[in-house]
């Protein structure tokens, strides 16, 4: 923490002086920042409370029925669901695989492009706004049905890739039909559109004041302990945001899966991501009490996997405003 | 903080000294690659605009880039093809909901986030683990229960579903990053505020809302790209064909056993693509123009 | 808002009371009846109504089919104007997802489009309308329809819904290619074997550009033929119709024709497997037959330069029967049964609602409307389709049941286990076996 706590600026806060020595914490001060932070978050507690916690509540209720989306006989049946999950559905085992495999081969990849291309445009030469802007679309069209469309195109048997790699004398697979690689076109997908945590990157690389570069480079440090020095710590932040909603994201990835695997989560389920599983099962087959418990094991297994996040980021997120959390 | 930007990994030095000679081959090397990526990420792009100048029994069967014949119909047909609803209707329909979630969006996570980041009250990290955990949950579980609190509003076939929920900061996501963007900025100014006799009202406007100008501004993109691409939420909530949105208008084109336009649904995707390109050239300046920070020194 | 399930058995309080509510209003409107049959356990037939009435209706289709239905919604007005429309429709996709939302949240149109797939599984939830006192009461006149597609309507004995149009599982070919290859185009009555061996050599002319045939064995609707062929359904009331012996037979013989090349590679046939008309093999050029509904014959050929033709399912036509193509089905708790019940007749029956509407939808159901529509049919691919559908109506087999509640499950579970062996991941034996344990939970639910 910072100055507020020396005597010597409670002093010039005529407000203040009312505050004993031992008991900083408390007082008008504090309590008028509790009043504010409750104002400032009233907004979302409202909206919290009415629009997401009691659907969540609710879903959380239905993941103990069999609810089929209009009950006749929408039963309570306990923990059913969820032994059954793990025990007896071999698809859900299935979508979980798919699902991580996913996670930790696009969300690193993706991370580093949308980095090295950050870097690559933060310096101000012409041209590099609409390079900017170019590398972003990508991500502007990501989730249309057009774009996975393409992808299918491109990536089938007589698509264009096979047609680069007949140049090397490569003859391609039916890598968008094949189960086998089928992720691999997805995966692709995911880290082409690496606008979207580029503009993040640039963002936060923007604010890194030019004079610790400068000063670096007078001392006589190179660029690449400049960038694990300066660089990358500054910039910890925004990694971490980055780091952290990417996975969750990619989690939770859905559109692409969906429309290259032709909406059912083909070819042989090998795009049937989780949310995808969850989306047929909740709307497909409506049974939406399975669904429900679906989603919460998602909420607690990424929910932990994010405090995991939080904790291990303590060693190496700097903040600038030392309020490290 | 001034408009000089740090030096990217590859790069020599540039500032000013020793390795000056160097940085022309640097720069040379670095456009090549840039030039290179830029090539190769937007492949598909040119291949979605080449398709939609395929005529359209040309766009299934013909896979490779160039079309044999190509033609503007399907510009022609997407637009004014529909003869029950003009795709300009649908267009003015996402940019109002677009528009508004993006107001909506980037007050109400603002004033979250400066809540969670700069305020000190009691439950704080309890309510942002909540918080962060609303990111979580599926949104396909929540919508029918959601469906069910907006149709007893009164609120179904309206933009008020899709707008309102934003407007008490439901999107984790922005307040999360506008959080991480706060919590950059250097407290030392918040003392300095409040020694001015500055509430944390005071030092929320006229300090910490400024600097977080690029947070905004990113939040402000995202809002509106998501917005305008989101297809299922629109689905569900929008009955009337003339309250349709872009995205829904561009399904309809590639019905099951409907009709099948594939031709217009390119076409009408590139140009769906046009509003939200401006928007973000437009407000990717003021990412470009960073920040003026000379209130920070001194 | 819809009540929380409850506890307990099926009989729970809330069915109970929605029942006494249906009693209580069908002991309401039968006061003001001025006929209709007494005492049925369905709700009893309402009097048509005099005052102003708004109804809601939903269907899916592109644009084409809504404009046909606005005009013949409008037409309606005209005859009956204190009647007035509300008019949602949309895509295919997501019309199912967007229906079960609203039905759950109570705020579903008063008449909704359905298929065969969507069907069982919301009547089973006894959200349609029940219609059999009503066309009991000829209210909806049924004499012009074929009692076989008429039955294809019910579900567990009562009349869900009524088919709009009619269709029949047809294959199609790439005419053009066939006759340029100088081979014989495919008949009625060719058995699958023939079909196969014929297909190999097509694949051979073509050297492996075009294979002779897509394969079928994903397909929920080509097994449903093969086994009506066979004397067998493919449900049994709610249980399958069939043995796991009956399915490893039939991945077999798909196996071979793969091995034979007859077939194409499974990455091809997956791309089709979806379902989208723009991707079948016989538009893509990559197979010359697909197999398809009758009246996506049409729809296919904009997609391809080449002619198509239509003609049945190889094996013995009786296996094919009249689909219903398309319902109405109305809203079990709309407040205006009567017209609802009045407006499903106006589309099937009435000749001018029958002209405007056409053959966009299928093969009108009306049997004079049919005739009289065909008549005034000038795109050649539709006559086509007519032609054929007429010539093998006579060989039809009986409907067969309307698919259960968990059909659309078992649907995706067949393409799931017959690319398993597309993809040679599994025997026909294991695949089979796997399919016959996956879908009798699916359809127990």
């Amino acid at each position: 923490m910072v100055a507020t706590d020396t005597p010597a600026t409670d002093l010039r806060d005529r407000r203040s002086t009312r505050i004993p020595a031992k008991r900083r914490g408390s007082g008008v001060n504090t309590r008028r920042e509790m009043v504010a932070g409750y104002a400032f978050l009233s907004p979302w507690l409202i909206g919290f409370m009415v629009i997401t916690a009691i659907p969540m509540l609710y879903s959380f209720y239905l993941s103990f029925t069999n609810w089929d989306l209009i009950s006749n006989a929408g039963q309570y049946v306990g923990f059913r669901n969820y032994v059954r999950m793990f025990t007896q559905d071999p698809a859900f085992w299935n979508s979980v695989r798919t699902t991580v495999t996913y996670a930790v081969v696009a969300t690193p990849l993706k991370l580093a492009v949308a980095l090295g291309v950050a870097m690559l445009l933060s310096r101000p030469r012409r041209g590099v706004g609409t390079a900017r802007a170019l590398f972003y679309l990508p991500s502007l069209l990501g989730g249309s049905v057009a774009l996975a469309l393409v992808w299918q195109a491109l990536f089938s048997r007589a698509g264009a890739i096979n047609a680069f790699l007949a140049w090397f004398g490569i003859t391609g697979k039916p890598w968008v039909n094949d189960p086998q690689y089928v992720m691999g076109t997805i995966v692709l997908l995911g880290v082409w559109q690496f606008g979207a945590p580029m503009v993040i990157f640039l963002a936060g690389l923007k604010q890194i004041p030019r004079e610790l570069y400068e000063a670096a480079s007078v001392d006589g440090a190179g660029s690449w302990r400049q960038f694990r020095h300066i660089t990358l710590p500054s910039l910890s932040p925004v990694i971490f945001f980055n780091l952290v909603l990417e996975t969750i994201h990619s989690f939770q990835i859905f559109t692409s899966a969906y429309v290259i695997g032709g909406g059912q989560g083909g070819p042989v389920d090998a795009t049937k991501v989780y949310t995808l599983y969850l989306y047929l099962t909740g709307f497909g087959e409506s049974r939406i009490g399975y669904a429900s418990a679906l989603a919460w094991v998602f909420l607690l297994a990424v929910g932990l996997l994010t405090v995991v996040f939080f904790r291990t980021g303590r060693f190496w997120v700097h903040y600038s405003d030392g309020d490290e959390r | 903080m001034t408009a000089v930007l740090p030096r990217p990994v590859a790069a020599p030095s540039r500032a000013g000294g020793p390795a000056r000679s160097r940085s022309v081959g640097g720069t040379v090397l670095r456009t090549v690659l840039v030039l290179g990526l830029l090539a190769l990420v937007l492949y598909p792009l040119a291949w979605l605009l080449a398709a939609s100048l395929k005529p359209n029994d040309e766009v299934a069967s013909n896979l490779s880039l160039l079309p044999h014949a190509p033609t503007l119909d399907n510009y022609v047909r997407g637009w004014t093809g529909m003869q029950t609803i003009s795709f300009a209707r649908f267009y003015v329909n996402s940019t109002v909901i677009a528009l508004g979630v993006v107001v909506a969006n980037c007050v109400s996570c603002l004033v979250t986030a400066y809540a969670f980041a700069r305020l000190r009250f009691p439950l704080r990290g309890m309510w942002f683990a909540v918080m962060i955990a609303t990111l979580l949950l599926p949104h396909h579980v929540l919508i029918v229960p959601q469906f069910v609190l907006f149709k007893f509003l009164g609120w179904i076939d309206t933009p008020l579903p899709l707008i309102v929920p934003k407007a008490v900061a439901t999107e984790a996501f922005f307040v999360f990053l506008m959080v991480q963007f706060m919590r950059s900025i250097p407290r030392e100014l918040d003392q300095a505020a409040k020694v001015d006799g500055c509430s944390p009202f005071g030092i929320f406007w006229y300090v910490v809302m400024p600097l977080a100008r690029p947070a905004v501004v990113t939040t402000a993109i995202f809002s509106f790209i998501w917005t305008w691409n989101d297809f299922f939420s629109q689905l569900i909530y929008l009955n009337s064909p003339d309250h349709y949105t872009v995205p829904i208008g561009l399904r309809l084109f590639v019905g099951g056993e409907g009709q099948t336009e594939l031709g217009p649904m390119f076409a009408m995707s590139m140009l769906s693509l046009v509003p939200v390109f401006l928007f973000f050239l437009a407000f990717q300046r003021l990412l470009v123009e960073g920040i003026n920070t000379e209130g920070l020194k001194g | 808002m819809r009540s929380v399930p409850t506890t307990g058995t099926p009989f729970s309080r809330r069915r109970l009371l929605s029942a006494a509510v249906a009693v209580g209003l069908g002991a309401a409107l039968t006061a003001c009846a001025s006929s209709g049959p007494t005492e049925a356990p369905a709700p009893q037939v309402a009097a048509m109504e005099t005052g102003p009435v708004e109804l809601t209706i939903f269907w899916w289709g592109g644009d084409a089919r809504a404009q046909l239905t606005h005009q013949v919604l409008a037409l309606y007005t005209q005859k009956h104007p204190n009647v007035t429309f509300k008019e949602t429709w949309q895509a295919n996709a997501g019309y199912i997802d967007k229906l079960n939302t609203n039905l759950a949240a109570n705020s579903a149109a008063d008449i909704f489009q359905l298929d065969d797939n969507m069907l069982g599984g919301v009547a089973a939830r006894n959200q349609t309308l029940d219609l059999s006192n009503y066309v009991a009461a000829k209210r909806i006149d049924i004499t012009k329809l074929s009692s076989s597609l008429v039955d294809y309507g019910k579900v567990g004995g009562k009349q869900a819904a009524v088919p709009l149009a009619e269709n029949t599982p047809g294959m199609v070919f790439n005419k053009t290619l066939l006759t340029s290859l100088g081979v014989e185009q495919p008949q009625i009555g060719w058995t699958w074997e023939h079909l196969i061996s014929w297909a190999k050599d097509v694949s051979a002319k073509t050297n492996y550009k075009t294979y002779g045939t897509m394969d079928p064995s994903a397909d929920y609707k080509a097994l449903w033929v093969w086994l009506r062929q066979q004397g067998m359904d493919f449900y049994n009331g709610n249980k399958l119709g069939f043995s796991e012996a009956d399915l490893t037979r039939w991945f077999q013989l798909w196996k071979d024709a793969r091995d034979q090349k007859a077939a194409p590679p499974a990455d091809i046939i997956h791309v089709a497997n979806a379902g989208d008309v723009t991707k079948q093999l016989v538009v893509t050029g990559q197979a010359a037959t697909s197999f398809m509904w009758s009246n996506q014959m049409p729809e296919l050929a904009k997609s391809t330069k080449d002619t198509l033709g239509v003609v049945s399912y190889p094996g013995d036509p009786k296996g094919q029967w009249a689909r219903a193509a398309l319902y109405f089905a109305g809203n079990a708790k709309t407040t205006h049964p009567a017209v609802v019940v009045d407006v499903m007749n106006f589309f099937i029956n009435d000749p001018d609602a029958g002209k405007i509407l056409g053959t966009e939808r299928g093969l009108p159901a009306n049997t004079d409307i049919r005739t009289s529509v065909q008549n005034s049919l000038t795109d050649p691919n539709m006559k086509a389709t007519v032609d054929f559908e007429n010539q093998i109506a006579p060989k039809f087999g009986p409907a067969p049941n309307v698919p259960p509640n968990g059909q659309s499950s078992v649907r995706t579970l067949l393409i799931t286990e017959a690319e398993k062996v597309q993809f040679g991941q599994l025997s026909p034996a294991a695949a089979a076996k796997e399919f016959m344990e996956q879908a009798a939970l699916k359809l127990t639910a």
